[in-house]
């Protein structure tokens, strides 16, 4: 794990524990994703609604923190900003809201939406002749939502080759409904699907940038929840929306440090 | 007289709109799909019959809109209004994005399928939402009408595309989003109807004339925002209201009406509205006599609930 990852990981432990909120975990599990999309796609922080920018969709909404961080990292905001999350009056909630953040071209939250909403805009480039592309990112334990797979039927038949799914394979469903084998999901809805290690900026940049003729793609990226933290690692479900205390912070920063580079 | 068919209206206007206009996109949930083959053919690449998976229709549409399309998604009403509620209320209003629903099976219009493809609560549903329109075309023309004044404006607007039609002469030029129209002057008792009730409330008047009753007529295709202005002067004049909608008691027209001349002195107030599930099978005109949506059931509501 390089300098940046670390740094955004702390951020995110640092305001989870000064705000009270935070999806630690989950969050943990996308920071690579997020990077490499960032390194990869067309944007431009100082003017985050220009005309030719790319899409990325973050819609298990929940990892919001892990991308207003990231977004931060990107130059989008300070990461001062962050700090007022989930206090009244301020714009960063638990949830993003696209009104209030500068980079969030989605408002979301509730499972299985940002895909299909994915698709329409992917659709929409497509037909005034656009070169942009749309990135959304989705849950395994999102993946449980009939709505993620009505959409990927959809994606295959209309050939949107201009979406990629980023498919965060944390495992978080293990307990309930898991979703075994999704690349072979995806490949039998009719997407082109891979697999690449979900930790790896380098390796996720590589398939990212790699173009797909005729059909949307879906990146399954093998993650692991709180991914930097063992205590978070271990004892997942526990920490999946708790904030540390001074104490824990302690701990927690200490084994973000000692995660071998 | 036979009329053409609203649905056909609808497909017709599309080419015509599409023609002129590029951010036009249809998706529908195969329904229409034959009706719709002209504006696929004439406008290429803006037609799609997504499949029977209504939520991503709808999550597809906000997604065409806040790319800067005008989406019109067109499936049976329970699917698009019911089943994809979320959808509406997330992708489109939440992101305060434009577009147009637009349904068929009206009510109970599809009246021998039975409950599951009934839809008598997307007035309320709809209602609850910030940003949104409600238009009821009775007839071909004001569909086209309507459609052309509100397609591109901000809001989502839901068109509820009933299989029969009022078959009441309206004056073109009197149709305007948001006004409701006065069919009829009247001083003892003022009757508002939307949809094709209109046609039962015209026929009503006639008999209720020959009963010493005269009926002022409002005829409401735009049921939000409501004409509360018209609606409250003529309940100040006669002070007394019936309401007739194909909809859901609990927040139907009735509902809005009712709020906005509560406060008028003396008034006498009822509605004729659906109160559950309707279980019967049959022709639309059998559902609605068994419901009293009909000529002989505003007679009754009329005799019953007010006091000359």
């Amino acid at each position: 794990m390089d300098r940046i990852s670390k740094e955004i990981r702390e951020n995110i432990l640092r305001i989870a524990h000064h705000s009270g909120h935070g999806h630690i975990p989950t969050c943990f599990s996308i920071i690579e994703m997020l990077r490499a999309v960032y390194e990869s796609m067309r944007y431009n922080p100082k003017q985050p609604d220009y005309d030719e920018r790319d899409i990325f969709i973050l819609s298990k909404g929940h990892a919001a923190l892990g991308l207003y961080c990231t977004l931060a990292r990107y130059g989008y905001f300070p990461i001062s900003d962050v700090f007022s999350l989930g206090v009244f009056g301020s714009n960063f909630g638990c949830h993003a809201d696209r009104f209030k953040i500068p980079g969030i071209e989605l408002s979301t939250g509730s499972l299985g939406h940002g895909i299909g909403v994915a698709a329409g805009m992917a659709l929409g480039f497509k037909l005034s002749g656009n070169s942009r592309k749309v990135f959304v990112l989705i849950g395994d334990g999102e993946a449980n939502e009939g709505s993620v797979w009505e959409t990927a039927m959809v994606t295959a038949n209309l050939h949107l080759d201009n979406l990629t799914i980023l498919f965060d394979n944390n495992r978080s469903q293990s307990r309930c409904l898991p979703v075994t084998n999704p690349e072979e999901k995806f490949t039998s809805f009719g997407l082109k699907a891979m697999t690449v290690d979900g930790h790896d900026v380098s390796a996720i940049k590589e398939v990212v940038l790699c173009p797909v003729e005729g059909t949307p793609r879906a990146i399954v990226a093998q993650t692991t929840k709180g991914m930097g933290c063992p205590t978070l690692v271990r004892d997942v479900f526990a920490w999946h929306r708790r904030s540390p205390n001074s104490d824990e912070l302690k701990i927690l920063l200490g084994e973000l440090n000692e995660t071998s580079v | 007289m036979s009329q053409k068919k609203i649905r056909q209206q609808f497909a017709d206007t599309m080419l015509e709109v599409g023609q002129s206009d590029p951010d036009l996109v249809v998706l529908i949930g195969d329904i229409s799909h034959f009706i719709l083959q002209p504006f696929a053919k004439i406008c290429p690449g803006r037609f799609y019959n997504i499949g029977i998976c209504e939520p991503t229709i709808v999550g597809m549409a906000a997604g065409l809109a806040r790319v800067g399309f005008y989406p019109v998604v067109h499936t049976i009403a329970p699917f698009i209004i019911e089943r994809s509620f979320e959808q509406i209320k997330l992708d489109f209003c939440y992101q305060n994005l434009p577009g147009n629903l637009i349904t068929v099976g009206s009510a109970f219009d599809y009246s021998n399928l039975g409950c599951t493809h009934h839809c008598y609560d997307d007035f309320a549903l709809l209602k609850s939402l910030p940003n949104t329109q409600i238009i009821y075309p009775a007839s071909s023309a004001e569909f086209d009408i309507l459609f052309r004044q509100t397609y591109r404006n901000e809001s989502l607007t839901l068109f509820r595309i009933p299989e029969n039609q009022h078959e009441y002469p309206i004056d073109p030029s009197a149709i305007q989003f948001g006004k409701a129209i006065k069919i009829e002057e009247g001083k003892d008792i003022t009757i508002i109807s939307t949809g094709p009730q209109l046609g039962n409330a015209v026929k009503a008047r006639g008999r209720l004339l020959i009963d010493g009753w005269d009926t002022e007529l409002i005829y409401v295709h735009t049921v939000h925002p409501l004409d509360m202005p018209l609606i409250r002067q003529s309940a100040e004049k006669t002070r007394k209201v019936l309401v007739v909608e194909e909809h859901n008691r609990f927040g139907g027209m009735g509902h809005d009406v009712l709020q906005g001349i509560y406060d008028v002195r003396g008034l006498q107030f009822a509605s004729l509205a659906i109160d559950s599930f309707v279980h019967e099978y049959g022709s639309y005109e059998e559902l609605c006599s068994g419901l009293g949506l009909s000529v002989d059931g505003i007679m009754r509501a009329v005799k019953s609930n007010f006091k000359k």
